[in-house]
């Protein structure tokens, strides 16, 4: 279990003794809840001056402003925030507005304490706060307009930003209560608590496709992005950065030609205390195109570290390595005792998974821009983490983070890789290098070949089924860098079950899965060489796109074994006993419902062709949505794999945005295939080999299958979406590929080469 | 200084002949719609029309664009009314967004010399976009929606004529 949701679970935030305060200040309505600390009520704000903290404004001409803690990357997050403000508040759809927030406290997540967005835990972990919010404004403004017609403020009916009064017809538009002044109020803890909110037979907004507010803005060049910003008096910086990818030194810079490039202003050798880069400089230029031009003209000379001899092959060595020791990790899981069990055991299979390095690649590449302005240190960029990378722009500024205000953007693509806060570095210290504002700006090769990527993963499982073929045992190794270790904050590790000290969860996450195998244990194991050589971060999905590729297809392997169809194994160890009640149940029915949609196991396929399933949750069982996949692929007698339709089945519980959800669904399974067919990165000497379109290539149009998605909305609590279809997917195509041509590739991605290997074997 | 027709204006800029025309594009006109995505012609999001036909504005110099017509999302349409960006927000095609300008720009290409594409000219002519966010079923819906409707403007136009 994951410390870092546990302790953060609803119930225990401090929300819950803030005060919501509704006020009116100069620009209208303004509702939020007060900020942390402030534990008692607090008289009604009167004036202007009054700045509680603020999640959403009604303007005088009715027009409703939320603000979005969340960085939106495609997901449409703010929208969605807005989406669940208006159906409490009873506004109408075309008056809602979103803005993006600043990194201030005041904006931090509610549940987390902190503002980062990940793990598709927003839309869950914000729906009940911002339903609250909107049902503190309908009720302020309902009471406002109550006394207003002078009218019982129970006899109103609130819709489509309208209050009315149907006994006499009497009505106020939402403007017209923001402009009388009359709407504050003031919320208690016990009074937001109090508040009945809406059942789902109420709902006009939650789940129905209303338009993404940020789209517009998307189809005419008008929405901005980090890379978008225009400061008076900006300059432009271009990196270089050195071979190997961490731990390389620079020795000397040679500008002498960079200055004889126009417009060449400086080469900046960064001095990074964040340790977040090594081996860093930029040059400075009146413009991007000088400032590459300067870049290449620089000779640097570099000291390559300790990692500059090693490659993929050593970091999958010393993974072996440190699985083969008995001693090695500490304990994710425990129960029973998996290696007694393998000795009475009828049949024990045993295999390793792997997975390469994989980088992130948004299409908006890296950038950031750094201003000093008095005692303030503006930062203008896209980030997933703005509590992080506030202070870590602090820290390569040598100031304090309260000095720091973090501007955000639209993301051109976040996937976990903007999480990370390397880009503000170059950009601070390069800004105040030169004395102006410095617009950092990766290229297509930096940014790929500095990403905090996908780690390359070790996995070792073995399984022990009993006469009956039941499965009675699973031990289960992952060897991994550990990316969220890297992070420094405690609060995002987790203790083990070992008490051998914190561990990183987001290395192990899913193999804690929800079927029922009494005798179960799951060792997580830094391999520290890696963990160096290839700083990693957070891919979309995280651990369970590499831990479910292990389990999934491993279930997979012991039907076959013993005789069953994978399919319905699944669904006998779901069987919901113990912890796994509730939970196991629902992904049994969404498997159900995938393999019903897929018309598994109902014809015959043609010779090679076959169907392979796969059933997931999300990256912590606290957080899950109930995903699976039924993938049908054709093998050529080359090994080329062809995937011809995905079918994927989501339980999510309640739907906020039915149409954004399949869209989140849709592009996460096929992430979920670009990852398993068509993406590889190979570290050679140090340094990622790829480092353009060319050699990193995801899935294309022209390799589009067809994707069947089916949402299940069963009234349970709303959970996240972005990223579980991304992990069901691999397994999934994995398994259809067995059992199209009875090929079991155990390495991602899935290649033409290691399918005939294994169809000859 | 170089003269530049960008959107039916003619604007002057200051670069050298060398210079990618995305950046005097992005820079100096401060007209943000194009994207750098990969700086080498291989994933499509700086796409711009010289003369109507669909380029890498990466991959096209300063020289090279001044004396043809430069269209960026900007000058689409007036409006940002194009049949595609209708079709687009219809579609609600976007999610991170940054690669659609250039998905627009090239679909906009193929449309105006073909309104009745099929599946496989869609594919063939998009293959070159990336889109990280992987919108591929959407922006082929999209395409084919807008296809459609500037089809049945241009029969009513007709029709308004012949009448």
């Amino acid at each position: 279990m994951n410390k870092h949701v546990k302790d953060l679970a609803p119930e225990t935030t401090d929300l819950s003794r803030r005060s919501f305060l509704v006020g009116t200040a100069a620009t209208g309505l303004v509702l939020g809840y007060a900020a942390s600390g402030i534990d008692h009520a607090l008289a009604a704000p009167a004036s202007a001056n009054v700045e509680p903290s603020v999640w959403y404004s009604i303007a005088p001409d009715g027009l409703v402003t939320v603000t979005c803690g969340k960085a939106d990357m495609g997901q449409h997050v703010a929208s969605t925030m807005a989406q669940i403000v208006a159906e409490e508040l009873g506004a109408n759809w075309k008056d809602m507005r979103v803005q993006l927030a600043s990194n201030d406290p005041k904006f931090n997540d509610p549940v987390l304490g902190a503002q980062i967005t990940g793990g598709s835990w927003s839309t869950m972990m914000n729906f009940d706060a911002m339903s609250r919010a909107g049902a503190a404004g309908r009720i302020a403004l309902t009471e406002a307009a109550a006394a207003s017609m002078g009218v019982p403020a129970s006899e109103l009916v609130v819709r489509a930003s309208t209050i009315s009064h149907p006994k006499s017809k009497k009505s106020m538009s939402f403007a017209e209560v923001v402009k009388s002044g009359k709407a504050t109020k003031t919320f208690t803890a016990d009074d937001l608590k109090a508040i009945k909110l809406k059942s789902a037979d109420q709902y006009t907004m939650i789940g129905v496709s209303v338009p993404q507010l940020d789209i517009p803005l998307k189809v005419n060049g008008t929405a901005k992005y980090g890379i978008d910003v225009m400061l008076p008096g900006m300059v432009y910086g271009a990196l270089v950065t050195p071979p190997v990818r961490y731990g390389a030194t620079v020795k000397s810079v040679d500008d002498s030609a960079a200055k004889k490039v126009p417009g060449f202003i400086k080469a900046v050798t960064l001095d990074d205390k964040t340790t977040t880069t090594t081996g860093w400089v930029v040059a400075v230029a009146n413009t991007y195109a000088n400032a590459k031009k300067a870049a290449a003209a620089l000779k640097i000379d570099y000291d390559g570290g300790p990692n500059a001899k090693l490659s993929s092959e050593s970091l999958f060595a010393e993974a072996k390595r440190l699985q083969g020791l008995s001693d090695s990790g500490e304990f994710f899981v425990k129960d029973g005792d998996p290696n007694a069990a393998f000795g009475t055991a009828a049949k024990v299979l045993e295999a390793e998974y792997t997975t390469n390095i994989n980088i992130h690649a948004p299409m908006e590449p890296m950038n950031a821009t750094a201003e000093f302005k008095g005692d303030i240190l503006h930062i203008y960029s896209g980030n997933q983490f703005a509590t992080r990378s506030g202070a870590i722009a602090a820290g390569a500024a040598g100031i304090d983070p309260k000095f720091v205000v973090m501007h955000q953007m639209w993301l051109g693509g976040g996937f976990g890789r903007r999480l990370d806060a390397d880009m503000m570095v170059p950009a601070v210290q390069a800004a105040k290098a030169v004395g102006k504002p410095v617009k950092v700006i990766y290229t297509r090769e930096n940014d790929m070949t500095m990403d905090f990527s996908r780690p390359l993963t070790y996995q070792k499982v073995k399984a022990g089924v009993d006469g009956d073929g039941k499965l009675v045992a699973l031990s289960h190794d992952v060897v991994s860098a550990w990316p969220t270790q890297r992070w420094g904050i405690p609060d995002f590790l987790s203790p083990s079950v070992d008490k051998k000290g914190p561990l990183d969860a987001f290395t192990v996450n899913g193999s804690d899965f929800f079927y029922t195998v009494p005798n179960h244990y799951v060792r997580a194991i830094k391999n520290e060489m890696a963990h160096n050589a290839t700083p990693s971060g957070q891919l979309r999905s995280v651990a369970p796109g590499w831990t479910f590729w292990a389990v999934e297809s491993m279930v997979d392997e012991i039907a076959h074994a013993t005789g069953k169809d994978p399919a319905q194994l699944r669904v006998e160890l779901l069987d919901g006993k113990g912890k796994n009640d509730g939970g196991a149940q629902r992904l049994r029915n969404t498997l159900l419902a995938a393999m019903g949609l897929a018309g598994y196991g109902t014809r015959k396929l043609p010779k090679g062709e076959g169907m392979g399933v796969a059933c997931v949750s999300s990256q912590e069982r606290a957080t899950a949505s109930w995903t699976a996949c039924v993938a049908h692929v054709a093998v050529a007698p080359s090994g080329e794999v062809t995937v011809k339709k995905l079918t994927v089945a989501t339980d999510v519980g309640t739907q906020v945005n039915p149409d954004g959800i399949r869209a989140q669904v849709e592009g996460a399974a096929l992430w979920g295939m670009s990852l398993a067919l068509f993406e590889k990165a190979t570290l050679k000497d140090g340094g990622i080999e790829q480092t353009n379109f060319d050699s990193y290539t995801p899935l294309r149009m022209s390799q589009l299958p067809e994707v069947a998605v089916n949402v299940i909305a069963n009234g349970e609590k709303a959970t996240g979406v972005g990223e579980p279809a991304v992990t069901v997917v691999a397994p999934a195509i994995g398994n259809a590929v067995f059992n199209a041509v009875g090929a079991r590739v155990r390495g991602l991605p899935i290649t033409a080469e290691a399918v005939k290997a294994a169809m000859k074997a | 200084m170089p003269n530049l027709n960008i959107n039916g204006r003619n604007m002057s800029v200051e670069a050298a002949n060398d210079t990618p025309l995305l950046w005097v594009i992005r820079e100096q006109l401060q007209m943000t719609g194009t994207k750098f995505g990969c700086g080498a012609g291989l994933c499509g999001a700086c796409t711009v029309h010289l003369n109507g036909e669909a380029v890498r504005s990466c991959q096209t110099s300063l020289a090279d664009a001044v004396g043809k017509k430069i269209t960026t999302i900007e000058g689409l349409s007036a409006k940002g009314e194009h049949p595609l960006q209708k079709a687009w927000v219809a579609e609600q095609v976007p999610q991170c967004g940054y690669c659609q300008s250039g998905q627009i720009m090239q679909a906009a290409a193929l449309l105006s010399k073909n309104t009745n594409p099929t599946k496989e000219e869609v594919v063939a002519h998009m293959d070159g976009n990336l889109c990280r966010c992987m919108t591929y079923s959407r922006i082929q819906k999209a395409i084919m929606r807008a296809a459609s409707d500037m089809r049945t403007a241009s029969a009513t136009g007709s029709e308004r004529r012949a009448t």
